[in-house]
């Protein structure tokens, strides 16, 4: 009776029961969704529609906020170098996290691997760093002043540049090191999915004759589709925000020049802390720029989420 | 399924209910003792405080305990605005000067200090004036100033058989020597922005373009932000490049100390709450001023740093108001100076001796010479982070001294 | 894999030595072993015992939130993967929008709600906003792996007369249990070395977290990394431990899941 119920789906009274049934399984998990974020962000973003710092100094001005970050030459050139410089670190980081991560999955999972709890411990630990600790391991490392000596000991000092103090060097650096610490959850990811490939597809491709790398191309690649699809999704979201790792590395300003500024970085200068070392932020701004970024995300996730869990085998 | 239900409603409400009634618990009335809370950028100061604020309990106010509570520097201004925005803040509040601590005030958020008991003559007007608004009403006590002065490695020099360098061009010519030997002259780097501006920059600019008079020529007009003391003081940043370490683009201020302290660096470029970190062992070392260009008087930059002052919403506003008016009298400013962290002068207008011999030679370099805050601070707040990047652009070698002081004036052109 | 197995190691080696070095020795040579073994870093910390109470506040913290989180999300994943409807789409896409937003900017907002429940300045006000930000993501990911799950195996429990949540119950949480632990692992790290919602909403003392705790150690302008980096390896064992039991449940539940029927 209930597995007729499910295909017809036209049924109107049953449908209806259905509905409501599901809605209270989701009934905690919303609780607590829009109490501690939903609402309170909700609330913020309304702000991105005042201007003014305090309870009694705000004043609703509509869409000024956005037209102000637009068009001051001085507000819009950050937002558009911040803007710029993200989708930078986003790329990077999504081929390297895509591709490495996949890489590193298919040998953790290959049948002859030894070792591989150890590799995949290995693979995880910078993940478990807090990003301070991150931030000034790799400053002390990329400083030519306290590693300049022991590279020229071993004959790699050509190495010892300010990696960290120009302009054309920062931004990626950070990004690499930025890569360095979460590499180890795509790769879980990947390992996940790469094993939830049945067995039975392995097999039969391997019975008509596929070599390895066949194997991965035609049958692995396309089955772990929505795993990939999710790793890009996460990457994109969480590097639009990002904002520890440079705040660790350089400071909240992308220095040198700039050049390492993030929008995550930008919002924090504008909406929350101020410019150093005046203090005095801007909310309104702050809040426009959060729900510029919210849409851009938005427009970004949406195809993605259709285009790649769509292929239900 | 009814009982997995049921289950599972009843661990919903548990752990619904657990925080409630835990958070009730946390009370802790102690109805013979006021308690206040003292919020604070300066988390190195810890130990000093409580000792300060413990003699204050002891001597002065056994009824009242002050705690003292900092948050991380780089955190302060956005936890404490949060904090006061949704009325979790202290009772006693550090307040930045200038502008910043204005926009406080005129939120509502500092108490009008004007009216504490001995703060219009314990301090002179210079040193009230970075906590005063426009009309005359102060926001918070004054309570610490900080020098910039340039540490030398003492055995160096001696070794070089250099002298303290009196004018500028002897400064470089002092440089030029010791990098010639192989030894790097200077500690200062660029990574983290702010120091090689406050400190250096801000520091010598009194050198070049005058004290607090000439300041308020350039902020009303008088003066133009690219007339030749400036560019001469841009173009000495430009010069002294050569001496910062190699890769200076990526030595932070952290590195610059350790530089200094480990004796690869012979001088430093800093401010004066560095004078408690080298101590005295296997680092023979001492201060000296900025010296001016020949022909012009030397001057400090001595800057107001730190103001305490009372939260309008706090429960117990007699009390903090009888901490602020002990911290104006002369033995409260005493008790005050001899706890506080090496390299923090205090402003109270009275002769007040230091225990620590660096300090008080720090301090001594003042006599005799003009003093100002940091030139951008009173009125040109605006433009600290063009400047900053220009000065670091110079001493790049991506700007000419004469670009770097055009931009800036074009800036303030474009505000007016 | 070697190379990359050096690169994760380096920095490694030198957190650990470092954290044995005095302050300034580090910079002598800061690759090299130490001259001096100085363990005053590590002792200072066992004998502060204040540490020992962030550790296990930041046990608290995350391990509570980390349980309620995975329960309330399976639950409404298990929902989101089975209710077709349009209503479904929306809501779904309503709770994983909350990963696209900075949280920070809430910030205001969240610091009134707790101090309308009066849960500020204790630990158990971190607890509700890590159960939520958790949320988007866990729903995201477990939805997909619920879905991925053969609807045979419902049928045949449905057939039987199982009620809907004793399915959930009996056989969709035992094969979603390398999804659990991604889940669990994505967030753990999150929640341990968090230090944003901790600053502004504890203050205090016996209700910090570990990295609150450890924040105290930065000056304004001087900091003790060598002090620093020892607490901060202590810190890491504990997340690596957490992380190596719940792989282990990873790998169970994959081997569980790969042999179906």
């Amino acid at each position: 009776m209930k597995i007729k119920s499910k295909k017809q789906k036209k049924s109107y009274s049953c449908v209806e029961e259905k509905k409501y049934y599901w809605l209270r399984y989701i009934i905690p998990a919303l609780l607590f969704y829009v109490v501690f974020m939903a609402y309170p962000l909700l609330d913020s973003l309304r702000l991105s529609l005042y201007t003014g710092n305090t309870i009694n100094s705000r004043t609703f001005v509509g869409l000024k906020n956005f037209i102000v970050l637009f068009t001051d030459p001085q507000k819009s050139t950050r937002y558009w170098s911040a803007f710029g410089n993200t989708w930078i670190f986003f790329l990077i980081n999504m081929v390297m996290q895509n591709c490495l991560g996949i890489l590193f999955a298919v040998i953790l999972t290959n049948r002859t691997m030894k070792g591989r709890q150890f590799y995949q411990t290995i693979i995880f630990i910078p993940t478990t760093f807090a990003v301070l600790v991150t931030g000034y391991l790799w400053k002390l490392l990329l400083n030519p002043i306290w590693s300049g000596p022991t590279l020229e000991k071993i004959g790699l000092g050509f190495l010892a540049q300010p990696y960290l103090g120009q302009s054309s060097t920062a931004l990626i650096s950070c990004t690499l090191v930025s890569c360095w610490q979460w590499m180890g959850i795509p790769t879980m990811m990947f390992v996940a999915a790469l094993r939830n490939v049945p067995e039975d597809c392995i097999e039969a491709a391997e019975i008509e004759g596929a070599n390895s790398r066949q194997l991965f191309a035609r049958v692995k690649l396309p089955l772990i589709k929505p795993t990939v699809g999710m790793v890009s999704i996460l990457t994109f979201v969480n590097n639009f925000n990002a904002f520890d790792i440079i705040f660790a590395m350089e400071n909240a300003n992308g220095a040198p020049e700039y050049s390492t500024d993030l929008i995550g970085t930008l919002f924090y200068r504008v909406g929350i802390a101020g410019q150093h070392p005046i203090g005095i932020p801007d909310t309104g701004l702050g809040a426009a720029i959060a729900t510029i970024t919210f849409f851009v995300l938005a427009l970004g996730v949406v195809p993605t989420l259709k285009a790649t869990q769509g292929g239900d085998n | 399924m009814k009982k997995g239900r049921i289950c599972f409603v009843l661990i919903l409400s548990l752990v619904l209910l657990f925080p409630i009634i835990a958070g009730g618990t946390e009370e802790n009335v102690n109805d013979e003792k006021v308690v206040l809370t003292l919020e604070s950028w300066r988390a190195d100061d810890v130990a000093q405080w409580n000792n300060l604020l413990a003699e204050y309990t002891n001597e002065v106010a056994p009824n009242v305990e002050i705690q003292f509570k900092p948050t991380n520097p780089p955190d302060y201004n956005a936890t404490l605005r949060l904090k006061l925005d949704s009325g979790t803040a202290g009772d006693l509040l550090y307040a930045r000067s200038y502008a910043t601590g204005q926009e406080l005030f005129n939120a509502g958020y500092f108490y009008d200090c004007s009216d504490i008991p001995g703060i219009q003559d314990a301090f002179i007007e210079s040193s009230k004036a970075p906590w005063q608004m426009a009309d005359g009403k102060m926001f918070a006590v004054p309570f610490a100033a900080v020098s910039h002065v340039v540490y030398y490695n003492k055995d160096i020099f001696a070794k070089e058989g250099l002298d303290i360098p009196t004018t500028w061009e002897d400064f470089l010519s002092v440089c030029s020597k010791l990098k010639a030997d192989g030894i790097t002259p200077l500690a200062n780097g660029t990574s983290d922005e702010w120091d090689i501006f406050e400190c250096f920059f801000c520091g010598i600019l009194p050198n070049f373009i005058g004290g607090a008079d000439s300041r308020v020529q350039y902020e009303n007009g008088t003066k133009k932000l690219n007339d030749e003391n400036f560019v001469a003081a841009y173009q000495a940043m430009a010069d002294i490049a050569q001496y910062c370490p190699n890769g200076f683009s990526a030595v932070t201020y952290n590195d610059s100390q350790a530089l200094f302290a480990t004796g690869k660096a012979a001088m430093f470029m800093d401010g004066s709450w560095t004078l408690g970190v080298y101590g005295d062992e296997g680092l023979n070392w001492g201060v000296f001023a900025m010296p001016a260009p020949k022909g012009k008087n030397t001057a400090i930059c001595f800057h107001p740093d730190t103001a305490i002052t009372m939260n309008p919403a706090t429960e117990h506003p007699e009390e903090a108001k009888a901490f602020l008016a002990w911290l104006c009298t002369k033995e409260g400013a005493t008790v005050a100076s001899n706890n506080m962290a090496v390299g923090f002068f205090p402003m109270l207008n009275e002769e007040i001796t230091l225990s620590n011999d660096h300090a008080n030679e720090c301090l001594a370099l003042n006599a005799g010479k003009e003093t100002d805050a940091r030139f951008v601070w009173p009125a040109l707040m605006d433009l600290y982070s063009p400047m900053d990047q220009a000065v670091i652009k110079v001493m790049k070698g991506q700007q000419t001294a004469k670009q770097a002081a055009d931009s800036i004036q074009a800036l303030l052109k474009a505000e007016n | 894999m070697i190379i990359w197995c050096f690169i994760v190691i380096l920095p490694l080696w030198v957190l650990v030595i470092d954290s044995f070095k005095t302050k300034l020795s580090i910079y002598t040579n800061p690759f090299g072993l130490p001259a001096k073994w100085n363990f005053n870093n590590y002792f200072s910390v066992f004998r502060d015992s204040q540490f020992l109470i962030y550790f296990k506040n930041s046990f608290i913290v995350v391990i509570l939130s980390l349980l309620i989180m995975l329960f309330v999300t399976s639950l409404a994943s298990y929902s989101f993967a089975n209710w077709k409807g349009k209503g479904s789409k929306i809501l779904f896409f309503f709770m994983i929008a909350g990963m696209m937003l900075p949280i920070k900017i809430a910030s205001i907002k969240i610091l009134e709600i707790m101090k309308i429940l009066g849960l500020i300045n204790t630990i158990w006000s971190l607890v509700p906003i890590y159960v939520a930000m958790g949320i988007p993501i866990g729903i995201f990911i477990l939805t997909e792996f619920i879905r991925e799950i053969p609807y045979s195996l419902t049928e045949a429990a449905l057939l039987d007369g199982a009620g809907r949540f004793k399915i959930y119950h009996m056989i969709i949480m035992p094969l979603i249990k390398p999804a659990l632990a991604t889940v669990a692992i994505y967030n753990l790290v999150p929640f341990w070395n968090d230090l944003w919602f901790p600053l502004i909403l504890i203050n205090n003392e016996k209700s910090k977290t570990l990295l609150l705790g450890v924040n105290k150690l930065f000056g304004q302008y001087q900091t003790d990394w060598s002090k620093v980096m020892a607490v901060l390896t202590l810190s890491a064992i504990p997340v690596l431990t957490l992380y190596l039991s719940m792989s282990k449940q990873f790998i169970s539940g994959i081997t569980a899941g790969s042999v179906k029927g």
